[in-house]
């Protein structure tokens, strides 16, 4: 496989090897992403592909044994989860959680203007803010009103993860790494997302890791690279035909 | 399905309480009334040793200073504790190996009383049928053992608490009172000095008891208490699963119930104990009943150790009880799950104590409660967890269903919380059985009756899953029986 | 004649500081509310001053009268608000009540649903954050008559401890002799969410920040539904300072 070394290193993992509740999940993971690619990895169930998402958003409870993680010239192991947040990193929940009580508005003036401190930035006022959530919400379909409301309560499926998208428009972060978030979505919403994260990410200062365990949402958002995580390990690297060989074969023979 | 025709055949057949007749055996009785002769007649009888008697009337003094409790839900006149018997063992006393040798005259009442099939075909040496050993207590003394030499060879110690203060004096002086203080309660006391009979396990360590114990009660005397006594260890790394099941014959006199239940367990270990409560509940004016004041209570002290109580509480007039957990080894856990259900006059008042000490301790409570007639059936639980006890979790579940609107269903739970890293849940619903689902079922084809059995096993099928086979069918029975003409 | 006064026997009174009450006994009649047919009513409670604050309600709502309380119970060093209420037919009952205490505080909120009447509505929505050695009590009743039928009855409570040595009690009680009805009750007691705690970090929300934002939203939602505005703001800002000065 080639690469453009030209390219600015975005997120370099090397041999990541990672622990849940003294279970080893990942066991030497390796992968290189550049400014301007999008990946994707595939695997089943069980091969290590939340667990990757979690450990490289710094969940607790998600333990690196050994390894390295470097996101845009920093250790980004060593950063506490927000801070991994502030220096641009974004994931996009399998499952988004639900905070009763906080509407989605409080909650994400409060992360972007957080991040943006961290960063050094002036604060937003609550007019410059919410022309900006206005804008990714239309863009997304999702009403002003669902964004007053509580974060992801009473959200269907679908809009959890529109509401995702949503959100990484606000807070357009350098690297999205985004865990299944095909799962649960219908043809057309597929479609909206698929757009979203083209939209928002595909620039040449951006990355997005894409963890599927489906062909179908690379249809709408085509990968630079494919790569197959079986085990704790990435197995087999190659460009997007990959996915359709997967698609063809299923992981069966590819861990063959 | 099949589990259903059961229910629903067995609620066809009995209009009045199938299982209460009382069958002909010379008794002896100790005197009348409650002083300490009575308590040196009893533990003479027993041919205790002083120990034992000393234990006892230790007991009798701090029940005379105690007070019965009153904070219960039950609407209980006050009980003349001199009016009663307290000691009534069959005359002549069997020595048996097996229940081949028993009376048979007891062994006829067994068979009215319809011990589970498994265990008949197993009785009868059919090959390959599941082994129950049964501990038989016939009014107050036991009678029979079964499986004996098989337990003993796994080291397993399975005899009546009589025979454990003579065989075992040592294991029964360092637990018998450690789990359930003399004067943890009134009705505690009380069953300290006048207790009769009961059962004692022991399971060595890493032993996993080969077959479910069993007992089966019953009481048979007019104006008899029974005090029943029964205390189970079981030691690092064992499991035992022990099965309890007691029905009585009809009297008109209300009788008093008194049991103390302890279980220990030590690190790694488990005990599984169920119960299918099913004593005399009085006629459909409250009259006549067992009254049933009963102490359960198990103490987790060992690392990593499980007490699983599961009860299925159709009788008694009146019934007292919480069986409880005290989690004291780190990752230990409770579990309780119950059906209650109360019909005409019955007055349940029954829950459970969890009480979280050590850390990562965990328990599960699942209340079912069904009040039909002019019933009261009462939840009341208390989980508590000490500052001490980290990451505790506790989930409870409490769902009541009244059947008709002369009944009364209520919750009590108390929640006490000293740690701030415990998760504690609890939910409780009400509701009955709708008009709609019972119009549904009877379309299908279902007499009346016959679908408020089937909804509700359905509602208590939670609880009757927890419960062994043999178990979880006669208790399907009985609620059908127990609520028979609580509806329309 | 004065009452004696009560002990841990009785169960009103079983979590309380008696020896704080000790000094106030006996107490004062109870303030009497009492709504006529239809009649509509709110009341706010605001006691965050200090001392020992006992306050004794008991309430009749006549045939579809509705009373809205809102209290925060946050600044006594014992302090307990008893509420007795008494719902006709139809009536409707809302109770959003928060407690926050750090210290030596004992709070508690005592309360009694009475449905005695069909068709009658209660809801009860309780939270309260303790830290330091502080004890909150809620030990709520609801008792729904014989004739109560089609009661709607709701007890929500929660609970948030923020240090080892606070001590969060609960008791929510059902006593009910109706068989159409509705009642529920949820309890829970714990820390906050951590998972939501993770995502709101992964939003780029520092801890203490996503800490307290969760916990303004735990008590701020007990509020949520009151419709004078100015009341509503008040409530809140004094619940706010209340938890600013717990943290």
């Amino acid at each position: 496989m080639t690469r453009n070394d030209e390219r600015m290193r975005m997120l370099e993992i090397e041999n990541l090897q990672a622990e849940v509740a003294g279970t080893q999940i990942l066991k030497g993971l390796s992968l290189t992403l550049n400014a301007g690619e999008i990946h994707a990895i595939m695997g089943p169930n069980g091969a290590g592909k939340s667990t990757l998402t979690y450990t490289l958003g710094g969940r607790p409870g998600y333990e690196v044994t050994g390894g390295r993680a470097t996101f845009d010239g920093q250790d980004l192991l060593a950063l506490a989860p927000h801070e991994r947040a502030a220096a641009g990193l974004f994931l996009g929940f399998q499952y988004p959680v639900e905070i009763p009580g906080v509407s989605n508005v409080q909650f994400l003036r409060e992360a972007l203007n957080s991040q943006r401190k961290q960063r050094g930035e002036t604060p937003l006022t609550g007019g410059e803010f919410l022309k900006i959530a206005r804008a990714q919400a239309d863009a997304l379909g999702l009403s002003m009103d669902m964004l007053k409301r509580a974060v992801n309560v009473g959200f269907s499926g679908g809009e959890k993860k529109r509401n995702e998208m949503v959100q990484m428009g606000i807070l357009d972060p350098k690297l999205a790494i985004l865990d299944e978030t095909d799962s649960g979505l219908d043809i057309d919403a597929l479609r909206v997302v698929g757009d979203g994260i083209n939209r928002i990410m595909r620039k040449p200062d951006k990355a997005v890791l894409l963890i599927t365990h489906y062909q179908r949402l690379l249809d709408y958002v085509q990968p630079d690279f494919v790569h197959v995580l079986a085990v704790g390990r990435i197995v087999r690297s190659g460009g997007p035909e990959l996915a359709h060989e997967l698609e063809r074969e299923g992981y069966g023979a590819m861990a063959a | 399905m099949t589990k259903n025709a059961d229910a629903l055949a067995a609620a066809e057949k009995a209009s009045t309480y199938e299982w209460g007749f009382s069958s002909d055996i010379e008794q002896d009785f100790a005197p009348k009334g409650l002083s300490e002769d009575t308590v040196r007649f009893i533990s003479a009888k027993k041919n205790e040793p002083e120990w034992m008697l000393e234990w006892r009337l230790k007991a009798y003094r701090r029940w005379l200073d105690m007070e019965a409790p009153d904070w219960a839900k039950l609407d209980l006149a006050p009980i003349d504790y001199q009016d009663a018997y307290y000691y009534a063992a069959p005359k002549v006393k069997p020595k048996l190996g097996s229940l081949d040798e028993v009376d048979p005259e007891i062994l006829r009442v067994y068979e009215k009383l319809g011990i589970p099939i498994e265990e008949q075909k197993m009785l009868a040496g059919v090959e390959g049928a599941r082994k129950v050993a049964v501990d038989a207590v016939f009014d107050s003394v036991s009678v029979a053992t079964t499986f004996r030499a098989e337990l003993e060879s796994a080291g397993v110690i399975f005899r009546s608490i009589s025979e454990a203060i003579r065989e075992y004096p040592e294991l029964v002086k360092k637990w018998l009172g450690k789990v359930v203080p003399q004067n943890d309660n009134f009705f505690a006391a009380l069953n300290c000095a006048v207790f009769s009979d009961g059962t004692f396990v022991y399971i060595p360590e890493g032993v996993r008891c080969p077959m479910e114990l069993s007992t089966y009660f019953r009481i048979n005397a007019e104006n008899t208490g029974q005090f029943e006594r029964t205390l189970i260890i079981a030691d690092k790394g064992s499991y035992v699963s022990y099965l309890e099941g007691c029905t009585a014959p009809m009297r008109d006199e209300n009788q008093l119930h008194a049991a103390v239940v302890e279980l220990i367990v030590l690190d790694d270990a488990e005990i599984k104990y169920s119960t299918v409560q099913n004593w005399y509940p009085g006629d459909a004016d409250g009259k006549g009943g067992i009254y049933n004041f009963v102490t359960k209570r198990a103490l987790c002290q060992g690392k990593n150790s499980k007490v699983s109580w599961t009860q299925v509480e159709t009788g008694s007039a009146i019934t007292w009880k919480y069986p409880s957990c005290v989690l004291s080894g780190e990752n230990s856990v409770g579990e309780f799950y119950s059906v209650a259900v109360t019909n005409n006059r019955q007055q349940a008042d029954t829950g459970t104590k969890m009480i979280h000490l050590g850390k990562n301790t965990r328990s599960t409570i699942v209340s079912k409660g069904i009040s039909a007639g002019r019933s009261n059936n009462t939840y009341r639980g208390l989980v508590r967890v000490a500052a001490t006890a980290e990451n505790v979790r506790n989930f409870t579940q409490c769902d009541s269903l009244l059947l008709g609107h002369e009944c009364g269903a209520h919750t009590v739970p108390y929640i006490e919380v000293k740690n701030p890293s415990a998760q504690i849940e609890h939910e409780a619903t009400t509701s009955k059985i709708s008009d709609d689902q019972l119009f549904y079922a009877m379309q299908r084809g279902l007499g009346q009756e016959e679908a408020v059995a089937l909804i509700v096993n359905g509602f208590a099928k939670e609880v009757l899953q927890q419960l062994p086979m043999e178990f979880a069918i006669e208790a399907q029975k009985l609620l059908g029986i127990s609520l028979e003409g609580s509806v329309g | 004649m004065t009452l004696p006064l009560p002990t841990r026997r009785d169960e009103a009174w079983r979590y309380s500081d008696l020896d704080a009450l000790a000094s106030v006994w006996p107490l004062a009649a109870p303030e009497r509310i009492a709504l006529g047919a239809g009649e509509r009513h709110s009341r706010v409670m605001i006691e965050t001053s200090g001392g020992i604050v006992v306050r004794d309600l008991v309430i009749e709502l006549a045939a579809g009268a509705r009373l809205d309380m809102h209290l925060l119970n946050s600044g006594a060093r014992f302090g307990r608000i008893a509420i007795d209420v008494t719902l006709g037919s139809g009536a409707e009952f809302n109770l959003g009540g928060v407690q926050i205490g750090g210290g030596e505080q004992v709070l508690e909120i005592i309360t009694t649903v009475r449905h005695a009447a069909p068709e009658a509505t209660s809801r009860q929505t309780i939270r309260t954050v303790l830290g330091g050695q502080a004890t909150g009590t809620y030990l709520g009743k609801v008792a729904v008559a014989r004739a109560a039928q089609k009661t709607d009855s709701a007890q929500s409570v929660r609970a948030m401890l923020l240090d080892r040595t606070a001590t969060a009690n609960a008791k929510p009680e059902l006593e009910i002799y109706a068989d159409d009805v509705k009642c529920a009750h949820g309890c829970a007691v714990g820390e906050l969410d951590a998972r939501g705690l993770f995502y709101l970090a992964s939003r780029g929300l520092p801890p203490p920040q996503a800490k307290a934002l969760m916990l303004h939203a735990f008590v701020a939602e007990v509020f949520a539904d009151m419709e004078d505005e100015t009341a509503r703001e008040t409530i809140e800002a004094a619940a706010l300072a209340a938890l600013e000065a717990l943290l």
